[in-house]
């Protein structure tokens, strides 16, 4: 296991009335893409909102690179949240600058490295203009400038995707993916599971402020994954049914598929069943092709999040 | 702390490069200007009509003859005509302004009338009436037979001049500080209803701006960098700039303006004059050292009552998610503001009242009661305690408005009630 940039440990918070976090631990490794996954309100806000130091934990600690979190710490820390926010009537330029010095760059790196990244990302003729003037999409754009450009090496952002069109959506999952490549570190917090399956190689659940599933995507997915095949072959639904009798459960009513082909989802307990349903599904049903099936992370948010996981 | 620089001079740069605070910087001074000028103007461009009063002197005094034309005024003596054949040929087409009709007796009631085309002006019937007051007046004396009574009358004409000092237990004279009680009235008044206006303008950028920046969720971003008392502190701070940037422009044109321009504008007839109140307010203006020390206070306390009650603002924007919504907390802030230019009122009566000395100690009301009690003389040591507790209080009020305000800034949807607010400043 890489070692790990973020730890937190044992994190509790509560606000009058109801508690935000209970005794929420997690370990995010260097260099991956680490997704918070949780319904609204489930806590994923407040946590970020520690990590930042924007709010203090009631219990438990956050450590960056092993050493309890400080205030100077937010200069290696970027976050761009989900309410995107940029002052309108301020040049776009300027702006840039401004955030970036709030983050202890000097004006003139912070110019430079900002005028590239502006180069980039095809804004550059917006430079001196006002941000009222902007599409939300460019202004997206700034905001995630602003973001990265003083190179930390912790990136959290809150729904990156949500108001971009899909090349825009897109060039930010390359460049995004770009500064992982480069050394970054990158949390995301989404409920967006199309965009967990694509770039997170980890995640956590959280629900009703506790950390419900933690892990690497891959192995979750197996995990929950147990034992799902999908079965293609050619016969009625009767023969179908008494060559699953007892040994295996189906999980939908079959449908057609191209070809005069039918389709079903079963579950399969164990390796003998497995095989005895091969058997007999081949002799009766005009096998096509059995294929193990894995979750969708949107299967295991819901299952996960309903306690059926 | 470079962090709160930095919000400062974006604050305070925004703000300065708005067309809005060069306009207002540059139209201030000139309607200033306009306002203490509009007096001279109105008197050079009303000069130019001439009244012409038809005079029917019955009196059989000689009244009509020793009538002096005033300013404005002439007068035509018309001997044989009746007052009714007056009325109908002096009408309005006639141009002329109006008759003065002398009865036999002037000393009796409504044998003096001035008849009019035109509404007449209290300044026109008032030296019609000393005029013939005098006259007849003259003529009384005369009757007695006094010799030389002209050279009496000049030798007995007497006009005192009350000359003002406050004591201040040398007892040596030329040290004692001269005062003038209407003098001390209007600046009082202008200094108090100054810092009014600077509470309530800046103040209210202060409530606007921080609702903004919630609204839009820059302060999202801030407080990824900065401590919601560091972004606190460096908007309070930022448009204090503001307002003393404004506050040092429009002196200097002030200044520079009634220099250059006033001894021009300013005909020589109203500086002459030996109005008191104007002699002695030209000595007030032109006591540099005098000036330079109220001007001294002014800035202590508007900075003192700005930061106090600029606090006070921010919190209540950042409890609530528009401007609007920030009204029902900006009446309360209000009324401290209010009470505060009604108890000035009575500075002017006294002011060494208890309300006036206890109004200029609190702190919520100091500002405005004691900038306007300096001009009378205040005792060092009660301006120096009211500025200390101002500051103090300054210090309290900032502690507890950024107590609602780190949480406030996070809290969107449902205005808050009183309570909430409290709430979250009991918040850890």
């Amino acid at each position: 296991m890489r070692d790990s940039i973020l730890t937190i440990e044992h994190v509790s918070k509560s606000y009058t009335g109801h508690k935000a976090l209970s005794d929420v631990s997690l370990s995010v490794p260097r260099g991956a893409v680490y997704g918070l996954l949780g319904p609204n309100g489930a806590g994923k806000t407040t946590l970020i909102r520690i990590i930042n130091r924007i709010t203090l934990a009631d219990e438990g600690r956050v450590l960056l690179d092993g050493k309890p979190l400080t205030a100077s710490d937010v200069f290696h820390i970027g976050y761009m949240p989900e309410e995107r926010g940029l002052y309108k009537k301020m040049r776009v330029g300027e702006q840039a600058i401004f955030f970036a010095r709030l983050k202890g760059l000097e004006r003139r790196e912070a110019e430079k490295r900002l005028k590239a990244w502006f180069e980039r990302l095809g804004i550059a003729d917006w430079w001196g203009r006002n941000v009222e003037d902007l599409s939300k999409g460019m202004a997206q754009k700034v905001q995630f400038i602003a973001t990265v450009v003083h190179e930390p090496k912790l990136l959290i952002f809150d729904e990156p995707f949500s108001g971009f069109d899909p090349i825009n959506a897109n060039m930010l999952k390359e460049e995004i993916l770009g500064l992982r490549d480069r050394g970054a570190t990158i949390i995301f917090s989404t409920h967006n599971m199309a965009s967990v399956e694509e770039i997170c190689d980890h995640i956590t659940l959280i629900n009703k402020s506790q950390n419900i599933l933690s892990g690497s995507v891959e192995e979750i997915r197996r995990r929950a994954g147990g034992n799902i095949f999908e079965v293609v072959y050619n016969a009625d639904d009767d023969k179908l049914h008494t060559a699953t009798a007892n040994i295996a459960t189906l999980l939908n009513e079959s449908e057609g598929v191209v070809g005069g082909y039918r389709r079903v989802k079963m579950h399969i307990e164990d390796e003998g069943n497995l095989r005895e349903v091969i058997t007999r599904l081949n002799e009766q049903c005009a096998l096509r092709s059995l294929s193990e099936v894995m979750p969708s992370m949107n299967d295991i948010f819901i299952r996960a999040v309903n306690g059926t996981l | 702390m470079k962090n709160t620089w930095l919000i400062i001079m974006r604050e305070f740069g925004e703000r300065v490069r708005k067309k809005s605070f060069i306009i207002t910087t540059l139209l201030m001074p000139i309607f200033m200007i306009g306002m203490m000028i509009a007096p001279t103007l109105m008197m050079l461009y009303s000069k130019g009509e001439q009244k012409q009063i038809v005079v029917l002197d019955r009196s059989g005094q000689a009244i009509a003859e020793r009538l002096m034309p005033a300013a404005e005024t002439t007068f035509i003596i018309e001997e044989r005509m009746s007052k009714g054949e007056a009325c109908r040929i002096f009408n309005e087409e006639s141009g002329i302004f109006g008759i003065l009709y002398l009865g036999r007796d002037v000393e009796q009631r409504d044998s003096v009338q001035l008849i009019t085309n035109a509404s007449s002006s209290m300044m026109l019937e008032e030296s019609i009436a000393s005029q013939i007051s005098a006259i007849i007046e003259h003529d009384k004396l005369a009757s007695y037979n006094i010799e030389n009574i002209e050279q009496i009358l000049a030798e007995v004409e007497t006009n005192i001049e009350l000359s003002t000092y406050l004591n201040d237990g040398t007892g040596v004279e030329e040290s004692m500080e001269s005062t003038s009680s209407s003098i001390n009235y209007i600046l009082g008044l202008v200094l108090g209803m100054m810092l009014y206006m600077i509470i309530i303008l800046y103040g209210q950028m202060v409530l606007t701006s921080v609702v903004e920046e919630k609204a839009s969720r820059v302060i999202d971003v801030l407080v990824t960098s900065c401590t919601p008392l560091q972004i606190m502190m460096g908007k309070i701070l930022g448009i204090a700039l503001v307002a003393i940037t404004q506050i040092a422009i429009w002196a200097i044109l002030i200044i520079g303006a009634s220099n250059f321009l006033m001894p021009t504008l300013f005909s020589v007839e109203v500086v002459a004059t030996n109005d008191m109140m104007m002699q002695s307010l030209m000595g007030t203006l032109g006591n540099t050292g005098y000036l330079a020390s109220l001007f001294l206070y002014l800035l202590l306390f508007i900075i003192g009552g700005f930061l106090l009650y600029a606090s006070l603002y921010a919190a209540a924007g950042s409890a609530v998610d528009s401007v609007m919504d920030g009204q029902q907390f900006n009446t309360v802030i209000m009324m401290p503001i209010i009470l505060s230019l009604i108890a000035m009122m009575s500075v002017f009566n006294d002011p060494n009242s208890p309300l006036a000395f206890w109004a200029s100690m609190i702190p919520l009301t100091s500002p405005i009661v004691m900038i306007a009690r300096i001009p009378c003389g205040i005792a060092l040591w009660e301006i120096i305690v009211s500025l200390v507790v101002l500051y103090a209080s300054f210090v309290f009020t900032t502690w507890a408005a950024s107590k609602i305000y780190r949480v406030g800034i996070f809290m969107h949807g449902k205005r808050p009630t009183w309570h909430d607010l409290w709430v979250w400043f009991r918040m850890k």
